[in-house]
């Protein structure tokens, strides 16, 4: 946006940037740096053998996966019926839906307990999952709404004169346009799953159901944390999320814009 | 484990949950017998800790399995701030596990609160102690873990506070005695400053080591005060009260206080700066013991992050100075530390009975407690054998740990047991704002005396 | 409002509602339930006390402090995230080499778990850290202090691990929105003579203010919401000094058991957030901006 003609002005804005991006750095480069003390790498070749690892990465990519699915189908249905579709009392419900936003898990422990119980869902994934979604969907719904205002209620109309039922139109023509939604959906809900710490230990009992959350645990002992491999941990079970967020990342800018703004 | 709730580092998590799962189990009143089933010598027993380490768990399942090899026994470690957390739901479920650890006092898994979950161990400790079981086993443990005339659990070990941990290479390095008035610590932390060196360290944070500073300081006054004013039979605002608030100020005006006291956590930043020769004194208990033996040392440095080759320090128990200036030498105090109880719904009852038991209150049970040396065992007639210790300096060492196993034989006072959570809250509080200097030593004094009402 | 499709649609929202609604409205009732109890959390006696709780959460002056304390959050890091987002989306737009790296390296304390980078921080901001170190190697050895270990400086650094932790969310959403200025009314600026500066004022900085209106939602919702960054740097001290809603309903719920007063700051909490998030809404929409 700035124009640079000229190189030093160039010049300039390299460094502009680079000086402003060092804060930026800095925390991880020291977050890195303690991962390294003490023993150096042989923290992370510590972390690395645990032998539950693989497990846990497993259950935490059965928990996410299930969350985004859920997610995703509560979120592009019900976005697509606050924008598209005539409900009575519409906004009451989206109101409805946006107030939990504000919730923070502490508030919610208690009661999820006595649901999960009720269900029978306890130290069971699903006790996990679902309130992990729950705590999802308001956010997700928002954006996909906004998303979806964007495209043109023409492209429905039209499809619907053609004799398409709305499912179809849904189905057809708005979910094909809804990918970088959909990338900004996974990447938000990925976030927020893999890195929950509370719901899985509190609701999940049996230690081969643990998640990649508990792995710093290993680390914490009766008298003392050993914080290199505790941040080795928490550098490993990070790796997963980026590597989504950058493969995502693209499409996540376009469906956050989108979803966000109009 | 040996000291409350030291620690809040894990994730946002840990948070929420105990009190608040607590909350939907209300009103689920346990209905199961405590009569003992399952066979007491097979089954398996699924055990849940915060404390001891993994390594101290798989030595005492390991001992136990040689005389009850068809008991298998599981440890999960859970730590400290979650464990309440994660133990709620499980004792009200019915896949809870078999034994649990219980603490006294307050914030954590206490036994007040989960005690109501389990089996009355009195039957089983009659019939492998005898009708006089309590002979030979640290009294307020026994009293500590009896609520409403249960047993709830069986205590595993002790542990005591109130004296220092200072550095002895450091002082001799720079021809230092240790200190036992207020001058000479002043005149000791200025040496040690001159050369770029911190001092006594401590943290004031949620885990409260400063509520043992403060004991010490009130003990230094006026012997016995402190348990006092705890069991309400004195007040804060006592001159004695007021006095110790002043000497607590004084620490941090006088420059033994190492600055920043209220942004620091005693684990791990107290902790990492004393074992790594950064800070030559600290206030810990007995269970610092065990970084006195080589290997242990090790293990911890490199877990506080320092290079390998760094030197191992000489780390000797010194008493608490006579602050006050009154002629007392502050004495220890000291609690149980955890203890196991049986879950009323397990199903192998007779089973969890038996290792519960065992390494509670069994020679070859408390001796594997004994070895490891962060506590110290609860019968009697076990000692550690510290003439063994791979020490760092054995000719150094040994008779100070002689002189603090004498001392921590004579414990009178409790040292946690009888704070509330809110009192402790409430201590926090008074000493942040008399360092802070929100806060005059009277005002503190003052503001206590009211909420401890 | 869309009228183009006649048929009623709210078979479409229930999923959502009863995952979402059904569970969380269920949470909020138990809560406010909670709320009227004087009660431990475990004990079977439950002490029905009507307001007493609402009572004693508006005498308590710590409640209020901690209100101040989100107040200040959201304003202090508000403005930061907005300036270094739309610093970073302007240079980054601008022609930078490594662009890429830049982006990634802003949005990443995004996906790191803040509770992951508590102990960094403590170690960074001790009165050994590297930010003193880094004062005293640059020549402001004299600003050095125990950050975390004052009331005056405490809360200052909570917000700014807030803002490290939350410029890359306000830099993505300026970055996309600016893509979507025309470059023709840019170009058109520019030939009219107008600076950068001017442009970024007058053309740029109002096209986005849909985007910062966004911010400003997301922002007060994290505000309120606070709770580990406080509570894993700095326990809510020294002194209270960066307690937060979320601490104090930790602190009270948690280690000093008071279950019920706990349940009437989350209900307070959440009578709070609605109200902001119709205040936002209703300014939201006359401006007729956005569609947050």
């Amino acid at each position: 946006m700035f124009e640079t003609r000229r190189r030093p002005a160039r010049i300039l804005l390299q460094v502009v940037i680079t000086l402003l991006v060092i804060p930026f750095v800095f925390p991880l480069v020291a977050m890195v740096q303690g991962s390294l003390a003490g023993t150096g790498w042989n923290n992370y070749f510590v972390v690395l053998q645990i032998a539950e690892l693989p497990l846990f990465f497993r259950n935490s990519a059965i928990i996410a996966v299930s969350v985004i699915a859920i997610v995703y189908l509560c979120t592009m249905l019900a976005a697509f019926g606050f924008s598209k579709l005539r409900i009575r009392a519409k906004e009451f419900y989206f109101w409805l839906l946006l107030a939990a936003l504000t919730l923070p898990e502490v508030v919610l422990l208690a009661p999820l307990f006595a649901t999960a119980t009720t269900l029978g869902i306890y130290d069971t994934y699903l006790s996990v999952i679902l309130p992990l979604a729950a705590l999802q969907i308001p956010f997700t719904i928002l954006l996909a709404r906004n998303f979806m205002d964007g495209i043109p209620n023409e492209l429905i109309d039209a499809a619907r004169v053609d004799g398409a039922t709305t499912w179809k139109a849904f189905r057809y023509i708005v979910l094909p346009l809804t990918s970088p939604i959909a990338a900004a959906l996974v990447v938000l809900t990925l976030i927020g799953t893999w890195n929950d710490y509370l719901l899985p230990l509190v609701f999940l009992q049996d230690p081969s159901q643990q998640t990649v959350t508990q792995v710093p645990d290993f680390f914490i002992g009766a008298f003392n944390n050993d914080q290199t491999k505790i941040l080795a941990a928490a550098v490993v079970t990070a790796i997963p999320e980026i590597v989504a967020y950058l493969l995502l990342q693209r499409l996540f800018e376009r469906g956050l814009s989108a979803g966000a703004l109009k | 484990m040996s000291f409350r709730s030291r620690r809040h580092s894990r994730p946002l998590a840990l948070a929420t949950a105990l009190a608040i799962t607590a909350a939907a189990l209300a009103g689920c009143s346990s209905t199961s017998s405590s009569t003992a089933s399952g066979s007491a010598t097979s089954g398996t027993v699924r055990w849940w800790g915060w404390t001891p380490d993994q390594n101290v768990a798989t030595n005492l399942i390991t001992a136990f399995n040689k005389k009850y090899p068809k008991i298998h026994v599981t440890f999960k470690k859970v730590p400290d701030q979650t464990f309440g957390a994660a133990l709620r739901p499980a004792l009200a479920s019915n896949v809870g596990p078999d034994v649990y650890n219980l603490l006294v006092g307050g914030s954590g898994a206490s036994a007040t609160i989960f005690g109501s979950k389990s089996v009355d161990l009195t039957p089983a400790m009659t019939k492998l102690r005898g009708s006089n079981w309590k002979t030979g086993l640290y009294p307020a443990g026994i009293t500590d873990f009896t609520v409403d005339g249960r047993l709830v659990a069986a205590q595993v070990g002790k542990v005591a506070a109130g004296f220092l941990w200072i550095n002895k290479d450091l002082f001799d390095k720079y021809n230092l005695t240790p200190p036992k008035t207020m001058s000479e610590w002043v005149s000791v932390c200025k040496t040690f400053r001159s050369h770029g060196l911190g001092c006594f360290k401590e943290g004031v944070d949620a885990a409260g080591f400063e509520v043992d500073t403060l004991h010490s300081i009130a003990d230094s006054i006026q012997p016995g005060w402190w348990t006092k004013v705890i069991a309400g039979k004195a007040k804060w605002t006592d001159s004695t009260g007021v006095k110790m608030w002043q000497v607590w100020k004084q620490l941090d005006t006088n420059g033994i206080l190492d600055p920043g006291a209220l942004g620091i956590q005693q684990y791990p930043d107290a902790n990492n700066a004393f074992l790594a020769g950064k800070a030559p004194m600290v206030q810990m208990g007995t269970w610092y013991r065990q970084y006195t033996s080589k290997p242990n040392l090790a293990a911890a440095l490199s877990a506080a992050g320092v290079p390998s080759d760094t030197k191992q320090i000489t780390m000797v128990p010194i008493p608490f100075p006579d602050v006050a200036g009154s002629g007392n030498t502050p004495g220890l105090f000291g609690d149980p530390d955890y203890a196991l109880a049986v879950n009323k719904k397990s199903k192998n009852i007779a089973a969890a009975t038996t290792f519960a038991l065992w390494v509670s209150s069994t020679k070859e049970g408390q001796q594997v407690i004994a070895n490891n040396l962060d506590e110290d065992p609860v019968l009697e007639s076990v000692g550690a054998d510290v003439s063994k210790l791979p020490l760092v300096d054995v000719a150094v060492q040994t008779p100070y740990l002689n002189t603090l196993a004498k001392q921590g034989g004579n414990v009178t006072q409790p040292r946690l047991a009888n704070i509330s959570p809110l009192l402790d809250e409430s201590i926090k509080n008074a000493a942040s704002t008399v360092l802070g200097g929100q806060a005059s030593p009277a005002q503190a004094a003052a503001t206590l005396q009211s909420s401890a009402k | 409002m869309n009228r183009s499709v006649r048929t009623s649609g709210f078979i479409w929202i229930l999923p959502a509602l009863v995952v979402s609604v059904g569970l969380i409205y269920y949470c909020i009732g138990y809560t406010g339930f909670i709320s009227t109890l004087k009660w431990d959390g475990v004990s079977p006696n439950q002490l029905s006390v009507g307001f007493a709780n609402y009572v004693q959460v508006f005498a308590d002056p710590v409640f209020w402090q901690s209100i101040t304390h989100t107040v200040a959050f959201f304003l202090v890091s508000f403005a930061g995230q907005v300036f270094l987002g739309l610093l970073f989306a302007l240079l980054l737009h601008s022609r930078v080499r490594g662009a890429a790296v830049y982006k990634v390296i802003v949005f990443l304390p995004v996906v790191l778990a803040p509770a992951t980078m508590a102990p960094v921080f403590r170690q960074i901001y001790a009165p050994d850290g590297q930010f003193n170190g880094v004062l005293k190697g640059v020549g402001l050895g004299f600003l050095q202090q125990p950050w975390l270990g004052q009331t005056s400086t405490s809360l200052p650094v909570i917000i700014s691990i807030a803002i490290w932790g939350g410029t890359g969310v306000a830099f993505i959403l300026y970055f996309a929105a600016m893509s979507q200025i025309e470059n023709e009314i840019l170009e058109a600026a520019r030939i009219d003579g107008a600076g950068n500066i001017r442009t970024v004022v007058s053309i740029i900085w109002p096209g986005l203010r849909g985007t910062t209106v966004a911010i400003a939602i997301l922002t007060a919702i994290s505000s309120l919401k606070t709770f580990d960054i406080p509570w894993l740097v700095s326990q809510g001290g020294p002194s209270y000094s960066t307690e937060f809603l979320g601490t104090m309903i930790y602190r009270e719920g948690v280690p000093l058991n008071a279950v019920g007063y706990a349940a009437a700051l989350s209900v307070m909490l959440l009578i709070l957030a609605v109200t902001i998030a119709i205040v936002l809404r209703l300014g939201g929409r006359e401006r007729g901006a956005v569609n947050v």
